[in-house]
């Protein structure tokens, strides 16, 4: 397909101002690059220079947005929105954001990649972004007999997200979330196979305006379902409930459920027979650690778990290094050289633990392959719920052997 | 053709193929809570029609037969950038094999008028019978190119560039001309963020009964239909297989594929002397 | 209903399409020969190819020692090319005069191409792509099975009252016919009448893929989605077994693979002697590709994937160190089954 976009006439060493398509870039940002004064802390920060392949120069793309020139062409694609260059910003600039905006001008001048399309139609057709049978979305808790979500008799919506339902490693963290749920007697139900896409895959491919959509028909189902607590199983679908659903968000409550865990723990609800004496790192998923600014509730969860030690990786909590499975990234394909997870596998496994803990699907997917291609055999990539499960914290759900690792 | 191109492209609403089976009381399809999704080859002939109305110009139409509730499907091809759409919607139009479902879309397409080029989708992901395109262009009495991979636009004519059997070929065909499009053979845009608007928006299609087409009733849906079924059943899943479990390490498991792989090729018949390299 | 062009009083005896390019016939015509002759004893009709083109006498020859009954060889400058069209008009033509009960082609991309404009200009029922054809037992109708919503549901097809009854049937799921003749049989040459108009469609160009047929392949090594786009290990593996390369549907939607590598209803149906599944989940509709395969070797992480169900031999791991681990083992046997 041919690109629509007026790219401005270059000499040598001399740039035409197109002020038309400036307005555009600076409406599709929202003018938030203004603020950037180019220190080039954040090309300096950005994950893609550990590894091999082009880098995306991120002052640039903000310089590039700033003018309303073009020039940042595939590297706005590259972004994983894992938000380290945002943490370094001595001037606030919303990175991510920007990146998203030139991502949805992207959209709208139909200069997206094509295969792209592909996600957003397998949300349009089948209510998530893997392509898979809505008819067997809930088909992971077989056995489990979760309850319909019922406001007269639940307190909260246990929402399992698209990857939790049909990956099949994502499903046993599922499982094991529930198990959590239970021990805690949380009183909870799920919305079946009519749970949708909370659309994070919509907002985080750039396509604003199809994700607005997605938003409103979901909190229009969510206010007709009775939901006013939400527990969610990925950071991403805790990060788009909670962030990114405007007014309509505020009528419901939006935890992780690692949040939900160290609020039981606290409270006395949920306890821990422990491990033999083993260890683990911890992986802070972007999504908590640098989105919501919360790496704690994974640490007490840890901590409450006799017998096992942490060992940190140099990188952690805000400091932490992106798996490269957000900011859309899940549904693009990234060389095995260009794989940030490897590096991610090999800090893991230079800390000597037994464990990789983290508490994010697509985290998990990532990491094992990290762990797969760098070789670290003796790794295991594990859920905080996994885990947790394992460190007895009750009897495992019903007919689950399988919902703690195998 | 005179003046600008006008594309037709006819779309099909299909059931998803995994959720529908055969109920076995009444032996006949089991629709049931079947979701319905455009033809996945047909989303490929609106991409085609579309990238051609960007490179030349012109305008697309939609055409589709089913209920009321395909309206909704054809206002997603409006909003990837259609022009208009039109649902044939009629009691006697069901039952309609290719024959009678040729001639229909033919007749509406002659109702519509002044069509450069139709497109479809090589074939229909619930009856996979890919003759509907070749019959509407019999139809018609005008040419018909298959399985195409690419189309270009040359003075009034189509080159296009088609699938055959372990190749491929470029055709030179004037217009008008019926298309169908091979699946995959590029990616369907998603829709306009304008364009999103419109799907909540009524009367952007025009439905039309058997009344509305000059055709006589006789020879469409149920009763102009010369092909019936006469049975249906599930695919049966084989049976008969060894099921036999490999285990050990990766080393173990493959030398255990190694000896079996061997021991069959040793067992089997040798190959012919014009094979082996 | 629309009036038949002839009656099935009027009509007689079975009739397959010989698909001919470059003067060599399309294996699924021989295929169907196969089962035309098994369907002409059953009913004692007469069995008749019919070949269309143009300067094909030593061809038309050759298919006269094939078996079957008689050869009916349609010729016209126009017809060297195949063009739906022209094609269609020339073979409507004879098969009015001549008025077949049973009319059989290849599902391939001409075969259907042809198929689907003559079925309308007959005026009669077309049942396409089937995966077996049969007489019913009391009426003697051609009953065809076709397979739709991806290979799930099987239904069969009859056409009562309009002839010929036309059928296209998918390559591959009948064997080639094996027996020849002692003698040629007859070969009628009709010279067709192909007027320019007839033909306005004009191949520019074509070209023949290098690549294999792999509904053709003694071995095949398919990528499933688990492989995960990682084809090099395929592709090695490969080479150790002197195999071809098939894959299923999610693989080649991932364009990992051509479209001319699936297996599967939407695709190729095999026949290898030995096929080794990589990473492939067993959906029924890509299992039945492999249903007539000798050995079936399945590799998946997953203990519940349901190709287990379809495979010989089962190996519940993480299919890349042992595919390594084989393509080894065969290199360090000196290129091992070759």
């Amino acid at each position: 397909m041919t690109a629509l976009v007026d790219r401005p006439a270059t000499a040598a060493n001399v740039i035409l101002l197109d002020d038309d398509r400036w307005d555009r870039v600076l409406a599709a940002t929202h003018g938030e690059a203004a603020a950037c004064y180019q220190c080039g802390t954040c090309t300096a920060t950005c994950p893609w220079g550990l590894v091999a392949g082009p880098s995306i120069g991120v002052r640039s793309v903000i310089r590039e947005a700033q003018l309303g020139i073009d020039g940042w062409a595939e590297a706005v694609w590259r972004c994983t929105t894992c938000g380290a260059c945002e943490a370094r910003c001595p001037h606030q600039v919303p990175i991510g954001e920007v990146m998203l905006g030139l991502r949805g001008l992207a959209w709208r001048e139909r200069t997206a990649p094509g295969e792209l399309s592909s996600v957003l139609w397998d949300m349009h057709w089948d209510g998530n972004p893997w392509g898979r049978p809505p008819s067997t979305r809930s088909a992971w808790a077989a056995g489990l007999d979760i309850p319909r979500f019922d406001p007269g008799i639940h307190t909260t919506l246990l929402y399992i997200g698209c990857t939790a339902s049909y990956d099949r490693r994502a499903q046993k963290v599922a499982r094991a979330v529930v198990g959590l749920m239970r021990a805690g007697g949380v009183p909870f139900g799920t919305l079946g196979d009519d749970e949708p896409c909370c659309g994070d895959p919509a907002r985080s491919l750039g396509n604003d305006a199809y994700f607005e959509r997605i938003a409103a028909a979901n909190a229009a189902q969510f206010k007709v379902a009775g939901v006013t607590d939400i527990v969610t199983v990925s950071p991403h679908c805790y990060d788009t409930f909670s962030s990114h659903y405007g007014a309509a968000g505020d009528q419901f409550q939006v935890r992780h459920y690692s949040q939900l865990a160290r609020d039981l723990i606290a409270e006395g609800k949920l306890t821990f027979s422990g491990l033999e004496a083993t260890s683990a790192t911890f992986h802070d998923p972007c999504y908590l650690a640098r989105h919501h600014d919360e790496t704690e509730a994974p640490r007490a969860m840890l901590a409450a778990i006799p017998g096992l030690e942490l060992a940190e990786m140099e990188r952690s909590r805000s400091e932490t290094l992106c798996c490269g499975g957000g900011g859309g990234r899940m549904w693009m394909e990234t060389p095995a050289d260009e794989r940030f997870a490897t590096a991610r596998a090999r800090e893991a496994a230079a800390t000597g633990a037994a464990y990789l803990v983290t508490t994010c699907p697509h985290c998990i997917s990532c990491l094992e392959d990290g762990v797969s291609v760098a070789g670290a055999r003796d790794l295991k990539v594990i859920d905080l719920a996994e885990l947790a499960m394992l460190a007895g914290c009750v009897s495992a759900p019903t007919t689950s052997p399988e919902a703690s690792h195998d | 053709m005179t003046g600008e191109l006008h594309m037709l492209v006819c779309l099909k609403v299909v059931p998803k193929s995994e959720e529908v089976g055969v109920d076995r009381a009444t032996n006949t399809l089991d629709r049931g809570n079947a979701r319905s999704e455009i033809n996945p080859p047909d989303m490929n002939a609106l991409e085609a029609a579309l990238a051609l109305k960007d490179r030349y110009g012109g305008r697309v139409s939609l055409l589709s037969m089913g209920p009321p509730f395909v309206v909704p499907m054809l206002r997603v091809g409006l909003a990837m950038g259609a022009d208009a759409a039109y649902l044939l919607s009629d009691r006697a139009f069901g039952g309609a094999d290719t024959l009678a479902t040729s001639l229909t879309l033919a007749s509406a397409i002659r109702k519509i008028g002044d069509i450069d080029l139709v497109l479809c989708g090589e074939e229909s992901s619930d009856g996979a019978t890919a003759q509907v395109p070749p019959g509407i262009a019999a139809w018609l009495g005008i040419p018909q190119v298959t399985y195409a991979m690419d189309i270009e636009l040359e003075r009034g004519h189509i080159l296009v560039t088609r699938e055959i059997r372990g190749g491929e070929e470029v055709l030179d065909a004037p217009l008008p001309a019926v298309v169908s499009v091979k699946v995959s053979c590029n990616q369907p845009r998603f829709m306009d963020v304008e364009g999103m608007a419109g799907l909540d928006r009524d009367g952007t299609v025009t439905t039309w009964t058997a009344a509305d087409l000059d055709v006589d009733v006789n020879h469409i849906g149920l009763a102009g239909s010369p092909t019936s079924v006469a049975g249906l059943r599930e695919a049966l899943q084989t049976v008969g297989r060894r099921r036999e479990v490999v285990t050990g390490t990766p080393e173990q498991e493959a030398h255990i594929l190694y000896e079996r792989i061997s021991e069959f090729v040793r067992s089997s018949s040798p190959r012919t002397q014009e094979t082996s390299t | 209903m629309i009036d038949p062009a002839y009656s099935p009083q009027a009509a007689s005896g079975i009739w397959v399409f010989l698909e001919q390019d470059g003067n060599v016939l399309a294996p699924v015509s021989l295929e169907l020969l196969g089962k035309a002759r098994e369907l002409s004893r059953q009913s004692g009709a007469e069995l008749t190819g019919l070949l269309a083109g143009h300067n094909l006498d030593e061809l038309a020859g050759r298919a006269a020692s094939l078996d079957l009954d008689r050869v009916v060889y349609v010729s016209h400058p126009l017809l060297e090319r195949f063009t739906a069209e022209a094609y269609a008009h020339a073979t409507a033509e004879v098969i009015l005069q001549q008025r077949p009960d049973i009319f059989l082609l290849g599902a391939t991309p001409y075969g259907r191409d042809l198929a689907g404009r003559l079925a309308v200009m007959l005026r009669t029922g077309l049942t396409a792509d089937c995966t077996d054809l049969a007489l019913d037992p009391e009426s003697g109708l051609l009953l065809g099975e076709v397979s739709g919503f991806g290979g799930g549901i099987l239904a069969t097809i009859k056409c009562e009252q309009h002839r010929p009854q036309m059928a296209t049937v998918r390559p591959g799921v009948f064997a080639e016919v094996q027996s020849q003749r002692d003698t040629a049989a007859p070969v009628e040459k009709v010279e067709a009448d192909v007027p320019a108009s007839a033909c306005p469609v004009a191949v520019v160009s074509r070209r023949q893929h290098a690549g294999v047929d792999v509904s053709r392949a003694e071995r095949l090594v398919i990528a499933g989605a688990g492989v995960r786009g990682d084809m090099g290990t395929v592709e090695a593996l490969a080479r150790a077994l002197d195999a071809e390369i098939g894959a299923t549907r999610v693989a080649v939607d991932e364009g990992w693979a051509g479209r001319e590598q699936q297996i599967g209803q939407t695709g190729v149906i095999a026949r290898p002697k030995l096929a080794v599944v990589c990473g492939a989940s067993g959906a029924t509709q890509f299992t039945v590709g492999i249903e007539q395969a000798g050995l079936v070797i399945a590799l998946n992480q997953d203990p519940e994937a349901s190709i287990f169900e379809q495979a010989d031999l089962c190996v519940v791991d993480d299919l890349f160190p042992v595919v390594r681990a084989l393509v080894a083992e065969f290199e360090s046997h000196n290129g091992g089954a070759k």
